[in-house]
């Protein structure tokens, strides 16, 4: 694993006060909320920079980081030292944070090494949560999925080793963006006797320009050309449930949604699908195609600025 | 690095087949049982049930719950502020969405 620099996560020096580190937190996180920053990246620097704090806030965690951190470089291939933070006394019963930690965090702060340097009793493991991304079509039709989870442990000789656990799930049919799946028992190990917890899943859908979703309704954009809006004509168009023959109604107006019942995302009930019709008009490039607007203008007696005409 | 195979066959969709209790709320959004009280006690979570023993979550809590967790422990915001947050990102993604729908984002 790497070293990571959480003083260069924070943009601030090693010298600076606990204030400072929580003025430049509450600073970072309001910024990479991804409540508030829709940026994808965001989400990916908010996690980051709660894993910094959560060493940093910390007085204990932090000198220790620190004794750890003069013999290291950001990016720098790391294990942590034996006895790395002998003589330390970290508060509460391990780490604090609860975002997907990296394998860096977890090695240095994580439950697995506070258990492994001694720590007796039975507690049931921490719930973990995480993210899968699917398709749209993966919720219409459910999906199964592999997801690598990778967690520290240490060997026999107390060295810390990651483990990988691969976990084949099968995502429900008519599962909806932002939805949890529970993993009973896929959590953290418990400690001693202790039960494990469970992993709770967040489903998202991976970006799709085609589609929009709204609760279990989907929107598709229908593009149509004035002519067809006005004469009606019949379309093989694509849905996330496969091909649909559509029939426009002639004198189709922009805005207008055609609405499949019953063909959004599955469920009781099951969602709608929408095409949503924009009419979209030719540039006239030829002399051919000039001539055929100037007879529309002839033909037609139409102004659409009726109403705010100077 | 060793890897081990493993097959779930139980999963269940939190928000549609999952009731919870005080102690598995605070257990799955990490937050001390003082704090979610607190919450229920401010409007910011609405469990059925009268006394604390017998609430019982939506699954659709556990999203709110791990906010209000952020924002009262990272951010030290007070329980009025951790409601009017909430409610203002509420509104924010239902704002959102109604532009989704538009397609206008």
């Amino acid at each position: 694993m790497k070293f990571k620099d959480y003083y260069e996560v924070f943009g601030i020096p090693r010298t600076a006060t606990q204030d400072e580190i929580k003025r430049t937190y509450r600073k970072l996180a309001r910024k990479y909320h991804p409540d508030v920053n829709k940026d994808p990246d965001a989400e990916m620097r908010f996690k980051e920079v709660g894993e910094a704090y959560a060493v940093l806030k910390d007085p204990e965690k932090r000198a220790a980081y620190d004794q750890v951190g003069k013999r290291w470089k950001a990016g720098e291939e790391f294990q942590p030292p034996p006895d790395w933070d002998a003589g330390f006394e970290f508060r509460g019963n391990g780490a604090e944070f609860h975002g997907d930690a990296s394998d860096f965090f977890e090695a240095l702060f994580g439950r697995q090494a506070r258990a492994a340097q001694g720590a007796r009793g039975h507690a049931r493991g921490q719930d973990h949560h995480a993210k899968v991304l699917i398709d749209l079509e993966d919720a219409y039709r459910g999906a199964k999925r592999s997801i690598t989870l990778r967690m520290p442990a240490s060997d026999a000789q107390g060295r810390v080793v990651l483990q990988e656990r691969k976990l084949d799930i099968t995502i429900p049919k008519g599962i909806r963006a932002g939805q949890h799946l529970r993993l009973a028992g896929q959590g953290e190990p418990g400690l001693g006797a202790g039960p494990a917890g469970d992993l709770f899943l967040e489903v998202a859908f991976n970006p799709d320009p085609r589609y929009r979703v709204d609760g279990r309704d989907v929107f598709a954009n229908l593009p149509l050309t004035p002519w067809e809006a006005a004469l009606g004509c019949s379309l093989s168009l694509s849905t996330p449930e496969g091909p649909v023959q559509l029939t426009i109604p002639a004198r189709t107006a922009a805005g207008r949604q055609l609405r499949l019942k019953g063909k959004g995302l599955p469920g009781n009930p099951a969602g709608d699908f929408y095409f949503v019709v924009s009419i979209v008009a030719p540039a006239a490039d030829n002399d051919a195609q000039k001539a055929a607007y100037r007879a529309l203008a002839d033909t037609f007696d139409f102004d659409p600025r009726a109403v705010t005409k100077g | 690095m060793s890897t081990t195979d493993i097959q779930i066959t139980s999963v269940l969709i939190v928000e549609e087949e999952v009731q919870l209790t005080l102690a598995e709320l605070c257990q799955a959004c990490n937050a001390p049982q003082a704090s979610v009280v607190a919450w229920v006690n401010e409007g910011v979570l609405s469990p059925c049930g009268e006394t604390p023993d017998d609430w019982r979550f939506t699954g659709a809590s556990l999203r709110r719950a791990r906010k209000a967790r952020w924002l009262t422990h990272d951010m030290e915001v007070n329980t009025q502020g951790v409601g009017i947050v909430l409610d203002l990102l509420d509104e924010i993604a239902g704002l959102q969405a109604r532009l989704q729908r538009a397609g206008l984002d």
